[in-house]
This record gives structure tokens, C-alpha cells and sequence, in this order.
């Protein structure tokens, strides 16, 4: 299929895409605001600290969403070379010492302060932007492994190892699922998926015996009392909040878990404290709300005009989607702690604003659907 | 070229969805269940996270006797308590406090650097004076804290202390009815409770929990506080003069199984049980020794033989040589030479060996033995203190003709001192076996109304109402007439018999000069309000004959108790040696050359006086072949030949 660049823009954006990113962005700023507070005031004197920033970043976020979503989808397969070899530059850079900065760890920031980035963050739009138009390219070939599968499948890896090398493990997971998403939206044949399987497993393997406090996270989920004060901490901190949450939460702004217990409540686990405060109710509608945002996502890619909008709308609906689901799934206890944030709630500048801008492109192609 | 059409790319992107659909559904479900399904624990985890508990003490209850006299209570003790993170100057703390504390310099800096939120200063500011306490709060530091407390006082000392038992530095009981109303006495901790953030600040906006503590109820006792000091003095008095190795000594009330008072040497002071023996604190000898009662047991074959009507005491008539023979072997009298003609009565009255073994042979074992197990022998009484025993009773199977005899007398058997008492009280209450008691109700601390009273406990009746009576005017001849005449009181009317029994030792056989001497006493004789039990193992420098050491001091025992008790002095009674219908003259022995132990066999109507140090008498007065009234004494001097 040919890309159809004469496609013209039809619509107004889609209301309930809308509806959902705007709803969840206003819940995700009060809630930062209630979740951070207590930190605020004690670490800063002032407990709007982290939410008048939220407001700045949001702010900038949805001004660059607004600006990003008029512009025309297809010029970003223009311009996708340009974006992906900034995206991989800073990618590398942030693995030099003295330029890439170490957090928590991990060696994943560039910048300043307040305003630093995660290269990996942008690396993950730059990749789906070029390996929309790549699979846009080279569809015909996708059913073959040598020509099709594999050419895309080692560029993924050797990325992923890239980011890996800072480490983030949470990142370079939604990374790859999200690359393996097009792959498969693409049309690449599930036996070689099945291949992928194998050697994801051998790949996690590699991984837990190269970094065996992985192991121990793994563990630590399925039992988080084993080791209440090392690997289960978190998790049990979380189901503190959650579980005396019940129906109806104990009400806003009146969370315990938010007092130094649960570790930087509004980042990672900032749905603990949602569910705390807002209850089973509250909770279940920010997951409505997402669910909603991925539905009209998914109609907005079945609608696209032509593949590479509809691989870009899928990338980008499922970049956030996975993310989604792996941070509630950590913070309930489904699955073991990967230190993923949670898009539009959690506190942060460059992951928020880039979060935005990804949903305008989404909000520009659900202005050029077509009705069968 | 394979193409991969529209349509497949449409599949795709709804079965990815779908797929989304279903882990959004396991997450809402799992969410469902840690906030529904799991919610009651992890609520009750974070509780206990959240929330910081001061534990406030109850007051322990106070343990008082059936007047209200108070044995043990509780004194204030204030504790030494520390939060190092206010305080300013470890060092400085440190060393002021190691100064009026007593403590070194080290332990008190350990203690106040310590990483905890509150550390108490163990073991020197643990329960201290009031004088020591306002030194402390004189210091004015920073971060140290008087907390109030109190610690157990025993106003008596030493007194009842085995009954008592004690409490430990955390008010928690450890011995006696201190531990056996452990849960009653100590009552319930309250607390209060705030939430607490994770650096252990208070969250206001949580309200605090308060749980008022509930008090110990207080513990009311049976005991008489008056007989109880009686029965002190007498011992006291007893170990001061014979230096024995025991002494026991039991008050019950009969008609209900009440303990009026209960002691035994040696005994200890409650307040430093620290610095005891084990041993001596953990055996309450009334009811953990066991011994050979010796002839306080020959009551039960007594009030068998009565009961089962095979003896008239004052129609049957016994001969008694000076032994008997059973299964082929000699059992002697006591008194060398025997008794001679009696009634039974008589040989009650004296006493007499054989004459008991023809009772017991009349009776039969099964007889004997079922009226021996149906008075509580061989089995716990079930007091309520603990560290009880069983004693120990012949198999029925094994006995013989010999076990026969020698149990009618009451050797060969191992019983407790409480056991005999409470058999004894059945034998005169009209024959009613109650399990003894010591605690009598639980008090309100507050408004001292009764939460619980203990109902006495009957158990059976062993014996008829008058048969009982019988056995309480037999009893009541041995006093008047016969070997308890030491223990006669003026104006009551007193019954009882004499023990002396011999020990055995380690090596399995009877030891040499060393017999529990003992004597139980009932009054009034004729409606018994009071059984007396006294017994001293192994008293030294006297004779070793209940009669002459027990005897006195069970009578002096039923005097003043009676008198305390108000019960009003009577008359009727059977009187003392003039009302004896041919009171014979006793002829002195000759006594002169003879082993100090060999006296008890010739010393049953006759009182001793003792002189000098020795194992052989060397001189006597009167001299032998005078004859005296029964009862006399008699002045011996002990050497060594």
C-alpha cells in the first residue's frame, strides 16, 4: 500500500480521545498535588512544590500537543531520519560520564536540573516514527525472516541493549514490546514471534543471572513479606495504601501512605495513593479513562488513512497502553517492580511533556479518518 | 512476494486490543481483590504500621485476708526512661545519670545513644525510690523521663510467703497465688494510640485512640490473718528452740474447706526472692512434702472400724503385750512391755499399736483401704495453689497381713500434710470430705464488691454424722486422757491425736533418730470450728515424740485462734486427768543407763524435762520406783557414758 499523501484532513479530532487525555491529565495534576504534598513540604518547605511544576510541565505539555497536532502526520515520515539520529545520538551521550547523569542508579538523564531528559523516553517516539516509515518501506518483505523480520529485529536489540547499558530495564521493556507491536500490526508471521519468544527467554535469563538483584525483585513480588524491608518494601507499601482504600477510598487528600511510607508516592506509584484516597471507584475510573483513551486510539489507527498512519497510531497508543498496564499491574502486585512511570499521573517534566506531544500526533491522524 | 493485505493489519490491531481488553479486566479484578478480599489484613498491617501505642499498666490487685488486712499491695517505683533523639548531650546524660543511678558511665551512654524511639535505663532506673526519682527529675535533662510505676510490697515479709508466692520486676506473677491468679490480679494494659508518620511524627488529623487501663480485681483470701500470725509465732518459736530440719503448720476451717492459715519453715521473704533457693521457694511443704503420717493416720482406721461397726470402744477390750504377730513377723507396741488390759477406747487414748493392727485386721484390706482412699489419700486435695503431690498408697494387690498391719497404724503409706488435714476435718465435720480452698472471692478494686466467690467443695461424705461424732469424742479423750495431753486447752474443748513417724532416707530404709513429730488437733470437740496440723521433721535436742513437741504447740495454736476467732469457752467437756475414773499412779522407770532414744518408748505418761548434752541418760528424778501422778514431769540429765 502505497503511503497516500494527498489524504486531506477531514475531521475535527476525536471528542472522546480528547475527553480522556484532557480528563486524565487534570486528575493526574491533583493527584501529584495530594500524592506529593506531604514530601513537598518537607523536603521544600512548600507543598505545592511538585504540582506547581506538574501544572508548568502539563502546561507546556498541551501547548506542544496543540502545536504537534497541527501538523500533518505525514510530515514526520519526512522528517524521522532527522528525529531518530538526534534520539540515538543523545542515546549514546547519555551513557558517557559527565554528560549523562546518574539517578537512582542508572545513568539515564541528560541536562540540567529540573530540566533534564531521558534520551530513552525520546528514543522510544524516534523509534516509532522511523519504524513506522521503515515497515511502511519494506511491508512486502515482513513475511520473510531474513530480508523482513530480521533486518528490524537486530536494529531493536542493539538499541535496547544501548538503553540497557544506563540500565533501565523498564524503559528498554516497553521499548521492545512497543517495536514488537508494530512488527506484528506490520504483518510479520507468528512463527517468528515464536522464534522471538525463545529468545526472549533466553535474553531474561541472561539478564536475571548478569544482575541478580533482578531475581530478587522477582521473588519479592510473589512474596513481598519474605523481605519486608528490602526487595518487598515497595509492594507491601503499596498494598497498604490499596487494600485500606476499599470502595469509596478514604478520601482526598487524607491518604497515611502518602506520610513517608510509600517511597516518592507521586512517581512510580502514584495509583497506589489513587486507590487509597479515591478507593475502588476512583481507581476503576482512571483505568476506564485510559481504557477509553486506548479504544479511541485503536479506532483512530482502524480509521488511518493509510499504513503509516495507522503503524504511528498504533505505536503510540501502545507505547502508553504497555506502559499503563505494567506500572498498575507493579502497584497492585501482579507483576514484580520494573520502575515504570505512569503517563499523564506520574510526577515528571520530559516524560510528561513528550507523552503529550506522542498524543498530538495521535490526535492529528484521528483528524484524517476515513469511514469504510 | 507474500502482501500482507489491509484486512491482516485490521485483525492485528483488534486482537491487540481485545488483548488489552482482557489484562485491563485481570486489573480491575486483582484490584477488586487486594481492596475487598484483602483489605481486613492489609488494614490491619498498616494499623500496626501507622500507629504508635503508650502502653498505660494496670494496678495490680491488692491480695487481702477474709478481713480485709492487706498481704500484698503495690508501692510506687518510678522508671528511668530515655528518648535519645531529644536528648542534647549524650555524654553529659550519660554521666549524670550513671550518678544517681548507680550504673556505669558506659551502660547509661549505650542506652542513651541507642537507636530507638525509647529506651528504659535497664536495670539500675528500673523501679526506683521516690528518692532517686526526684533526684533524676532534678537533673532537668533533656530527653529523660520519669515514667510512674509501681513494684509488689509485702507488708508481712516473710509471713504466708509460700502461699503468696511472688511477683517479677514486670508485676507479672511467678509463684504461689500470685501466679496461680495471675490473669485475674493483673488485669488489662490500656493504651494510647496516634498515628505516626514514617518518621514518627504525630499526624493530627488522626485521632488518638485512648483504651483506659482496667485494674486487677483484688484477691480475697480464706486466710485469718490472725491465726495466720499465730501460726508464725508458733514456728518461729518452734525452730528457735529445735532447730528442725521442717516445720509445717496447717489451720482449716472444717465445715468448708477453708485454709485459715498455712506456714512452713524454712520460709522466705517475697520482697528479695532473688537472692532464694529455688527449692525453698517452690515447695510449699503443707502440700508438696510427703511423709509416713505415722499415728495421726490411725483416725482412718479409727473411723473405719467405727463405721463399719466391728468395734464398741467402750465395750470391746483389747490386750496388748507389748507386740503382735502378723504374717510371721513381730510388730511391737511403742511402749516396750505394751499396754496391757484396755478398752479400744483406751487404746486410742494410748495410742496402741496393736490394738490398731486387731482394728485393721477386723476391717479387713479392701475395707481399710477403700475408707483410706475415700478420705482423699493418694490422690490431690485440689487447693488452689500449686506444686501439689499425689502421696503414695500400697496396691491393694500387694498387700499382705504386714502391709495390713503396719497401714493401720499408719506406716508404709506417704501422704501430704494437707491430705491429713482435710481427712481428719472429714472424720469430724460429720464425715464430709471438702477439697480445701485458699482464695475466697475476687474484689472490685474500686468499689470492693464481690465479682466472684469461691463455693466450698464437698466431695463425698466418708463417714456417718455419728460415727463422726464418736471419733471426735475419741479424739477428745486423747487430749484429756491419753498422748496429747500437751496439747489440752483451758475452757475449749479440744480432740486430737499424735504422729511420730520415722523418716526414710535415701538409701530406701527407716533413718536412725530422725521422725517427723506431729500432732492434729480439732475444737471445739464438740462442733469443730478449727483443725490444727502441726508437724516438725526432725527437731533436735528433745524428745522425739509428737506428744511432747507437737502437741503443746497445736494446743497453744487452737487457744489463741479460738480466742481471736471469738468462739466463747464452754465446759462439758471430758476433763483433764481428775475426772479419769481410777486415775492410776505412775511408777517412774528406771531410766538411768539407758540411750536417749529409748525414752520415747517409756515416756508416754510422763513429761520430761531435759538436761545437759549426750546420747545416754545419767541421771534422773524422782528416782526409779517412785510413783507419780500421770503426767508429771520427770528431770533427766544426758552424757555420754
Amino acid at each position: 500500500m502505497e503511503l497516500n499523501v494527498h489524504s486531506k484532513q477531514s475531521n475535527t479530532a476525536d471528542r472522546l480521545l480528547l475527553l480522556s487525555i484532557v480528563s486524565i491529565l487534570l486528575i493526574g495534576v491533583v493527584m501529584v498535588y495530594s500524592a506529593s504534598s506531604i514530601w513537598a513540604e518537607y523536603k521544600f518547605n512548600d507543598p505545592f512544590f511538585f504540582a506547581k511544576r506538574q501544572i508548568l510541565f502539563a502546561g507546556i505539555g498541551v501547548v506542544l500537543m496543540m502545536v504537534v497536532s497541527n501538523i500533518p502526520y505525514f510530515q514526520w515520515l519526512q522528517y524521522r531520519k532527522v528525529i531518530f539520529i538526534i534520539c540515538f545520538i543523545l542515546l549514546v551521550a547519555v551513557l558517557i560520564p559527565g554528560i549523562g547523569m546518574v539517578r537512582g542508579g542508572a545513568r539515564s538523564w541528560i541536562g540540567v536540573g529540573a530540566f533534564s531528559i531521558q534520551p530513552a523516553e525520546f528514543m522510544k517516539l524516534g523509534m516509532i516514527l522511523f519504524l513506522s516509515g521503515y515497515l511502511v518501506k519494506y511491508q512486502s518483505y515482513i513475511k520473510e525472516f531474513k530480508k523482513g523480520f530480521l533486518p528490524p529485529l537486530s536494529f531493536i536489540i542493539f538499541l535496547f541493549l544501548l538503553i540497557m547499558l544506563q540500565p533501565d530495564l523498564g524503559t528498554g521493556m516497553v521499548f521492545v514490546l512497543t517495536c514488537f507491536l508494530l512488527l506484528f500490526i506490520a504483518g510479520a508471521r507468528l512463527v517468528h514471534f515464536g522464534f522471538l519468544a525463545g529468545f526472549g527467554v533466553i535474553g531474561f535469563l541472561f539478564l536475571i543471572i548478569s544482575a541478580p538483584y533482578r531475581m530478587n525483585r522477582i521473588t519479592a513480588f510473589l512474596d513481598p513479606w519474605q523481605d519486608p524491608l528490602g526487595n518487598g518494601f515497595q509492594i507491601i507499601q503499596s498494598l497498604y495504601a490499596i487494600g485500606p482504600g476499599g470502595l469509596f477510598g478514604v478520601g482526598f487528600g487524607n491518604s497515611l501512605q502518602k506520610y513517608f511510607y510509600l517511597p516518592e508516592p507521586h512517581n512510580d506509584f502514584i495509583f497506589a495513593i489513587i486507590a487509597e484516597e479515591l478507593g475502588f471507584i476512583g481507581a476503576t475510573f482512571v483505568i476506564l479513562l485510559f481504557f477509553l483513551f486506548i479504544w479511541r486510539g485503536i479506532i483512530t489507527a482502524l480509521h488511518a488513512p493509510d499504513l503509516f498512519a495507522r503503524l504511528l497510531a498504533v505505536g503510540i497508543v501502545g507505547m502508553i497502553a504497555i506502559q499503563v498496564m505494567i506500572n498498575i499491574s507493579v502497584v497492585i502486585g501482579l507483576i514484580p517492580v520494573t520502575g515504570i512511570t505512569l503517563p499523564f499521573l506520574s510526577y515528571g517534566g520530559s516524560s510528561l511533556t513528550l507523552t503529550l506531544c506522542s498524543v498530538g500526533i495521535l490526535i492529528n491522524i484521528s483528524k484524517y479518518r476515513k469511514y469504510y | 512476494m507474500k502482501r500482507v493485505t489491509n484486512m491482516t493489519v485490521q485483525k492485528r490491531i483488534v486482537t491487540v486490543f481485545l488483548f488489552a481488553f482482557i489484562v485491563i479486566g485481570i486489573i480491575i479484578i486483582r484490584l477488586g481483590y487486594v481492596q475487598f478480599v484483602w483489605s481486613d489484613f492489609l488494614m490491619e498491617q498498616a494499623q500496626a504500621l501507622w500507629s504508635r501505642d503508650i502502653v498505660f499498666e494496670p494496678e495490680r490487685g491488692k491480695i487481702v485476708d477474709k478481713h480485709g488486712e492487706v498481704l500484698a499491695e503495690n508501692v510506687s517505683a518510678p522508671t528511668v526512661m530515655v528518648v535519645p533523639r531529644q536528648v542534647s548531650n549524650p555524654e553529659e546524660t550519660a554521666s549524670a545519670l550513671s550518678k544517681v543511678l548507680g550504673m556505669s558511665y558506659q551502660d547509661a551512654l549505650d542506652n542513651v545513644t541507642k537507636n530507638e524511639r525509647i529506651v528504659i535505663m535497664q536495670p539500675e532506673g528500673r523501679k526506683i525510690s521516690e528518692d532517686k526519682a526526684v533526684a533524676v527529675q532534678a537533673l532537668n535533662l533533656d530527653g529523660v523521663y520519669v515514667a510512674e510505676d509501681s513494684k509488689r510490697h509485702y507488708p508481712f515479709g516473710s509471713y504466708l510467703s509460700h502461699v503468696l508466692g511472688f511477683s517479677g520486676i514486670d508485676n507479672q506473677g511467678l509463684t504461689g497465688l500470685e501466679l496461680s491468679y495471675d490473669e485475674e490480679l493483673s488485669g488489662t494494659p490500656g493504651s494510647l494510640s496516634f498515628y505516626s508518620d514514617a518518621k514518627g511524627k504525630r499526624m493530627d488529623q488522626m485521632a488518638d485512640e485512648y483504651k483506659p487501663p482496667v485494674d486487677g480485681y483484688d484477691l480475697q483470701l480464706t486466710i485469718d490473718s490472725k491465726v495466720q500470725t499465730i501460726i508464725e509465732r508458733e514456728l518461729d518459736i518452734a525452730t528457735a528452740k529445735y532447730n528442725p530440719d521442717g516445720a509445717i503448720a496447717i489451720a482449716v476451717n472444717p465445715n468448708d474447706g477453708s485454709v485459715l492459715g498455712m506456714s512452713s519453715r524454712p520460709n522466705f521473704n517475697p520482697s528479695n526472692y532473688q537472692e532464694i533457693d529455688a527449692e525453698v521457694y517452690n515447695r510449699n511443704l503443707p502440700i508438696w512434702s510427703t511423709f509416713e503420717p505415722g499415728s495421726t493416720f490411725k483416725i482412718m482406721t479409727l473411723s473405719a472400724a467405727l463405721e463399719e461397726n466391728v468395734v464398741n470402744l467402750r465395750e470391746d477390750e483389747f490386750v496388748d503385750n507389748g507386740s503382735i504377730e502378723v504374717g510371721g513377723a513381730h510388730l511391737h507396741c511403742w511402749k516396750s512391755g505394751g499396754h496391757g488390759h484396755q478398752t479400744y477406747l483406751e487404746v486410742v487414748q494410748n495410742s496402741c499399736n496393736p490394738g490398731f493392727i486387731s482394728l485393721g485386721q477386723k476391717l479387713g484390706k479392701e475395707k481399710l483401704f477403700s475408707y483410706i482412699e475415700s478420705f482423699g489419700f493418694g490422690t490431690k486435695t485440689g487447693i488452689d495453689l500449686q506444686g501439689e503431690a499425689n502421696g503414695i498408697l500400697f496396691n491393694l494387690e500387694n498387700v499382705g497381713p504386714v502391709e495390713l498391719a503396719t497401714t493401720s497404724f499408719g506406716q508404709g503409706v506417704s501422704v501430704t500434710p494437707i491430705q491429713q488435714v482435710m481427712a481428719v476435718s472429714a472424720a469430724v465435720n460429720g464425715g464430709y470430705l471438702y477439697e480445701p480452698y485458699v482464695a475466697d472471692a475476687l474484689l472490685d478494686p474500686v468499689s470492693g464488691e464481690v465479682v466472684e466467690k469461691t463455693e466450698p467443695t464437698m466431695k463425698r461424705q466418708v463417714i456417718s454424722k455419728s460415727t463422726s461424732e464418736k471419733v471426735r469424742d475419741a479424739l477428745e479423750h486423747v487430749v484429756a486422757l491419753g498422748t496429747g495431753r500437751s496439747a489440752y486447752v483451758e475452757g475449749y474443748r479440744v480432740g486430737g491425736k499424735t504422729g511420730t513417724a520415722q523418716k526414710v532416707g535415701k538409701d530406701g530404709r527407716y533413718m536412725e533418730n530422725n521422725y517427723v513429730v506431729s500432732f492434729i488437733g480439732v475444737a471445739p470437740a464438740n462442733d469443730p470450728e478449727i483443725v490444727v496440723y502441726v508437724a516438725i521433721d526432725n527437731p533436735k535436742d528433745t524428745i522425739q515424740f509428737g506428744g511432747v513437741v507437737a502437741a503443746p504447740i497445736v494446743g497453744n495454736v487452737i487457744h489463741d485462734s479460738l480466742v481471736a476467732m471469738d468462739i466463747p469457752k464452754q465446759d462439758g467437756g471430758v476433763e483433764k486427768l481428775y475426772q479419769w475414773p481410777d486415775t492410776p499412779m505412775v511408777e517412774v522407770p528406771d531410766l538411768i543407763g539407758l540411750e536417749r532414744e529409748e525414752l520415747r518408748h517409756y515416756l508416754v505418761s510422763l513429761q520430761v524435762d531435759v538436761l545437759g548434752d549426750g546420747d545416754y541418760i545419767i541421771d534422773q528424778a524422782p528416782e526409779a520406783g517412785e510413783k507419780v501422778a500421770e503426767g508429771s514431769k520427770v528431770r533427766i540429765v544426758l552424757g555420754d557414758k
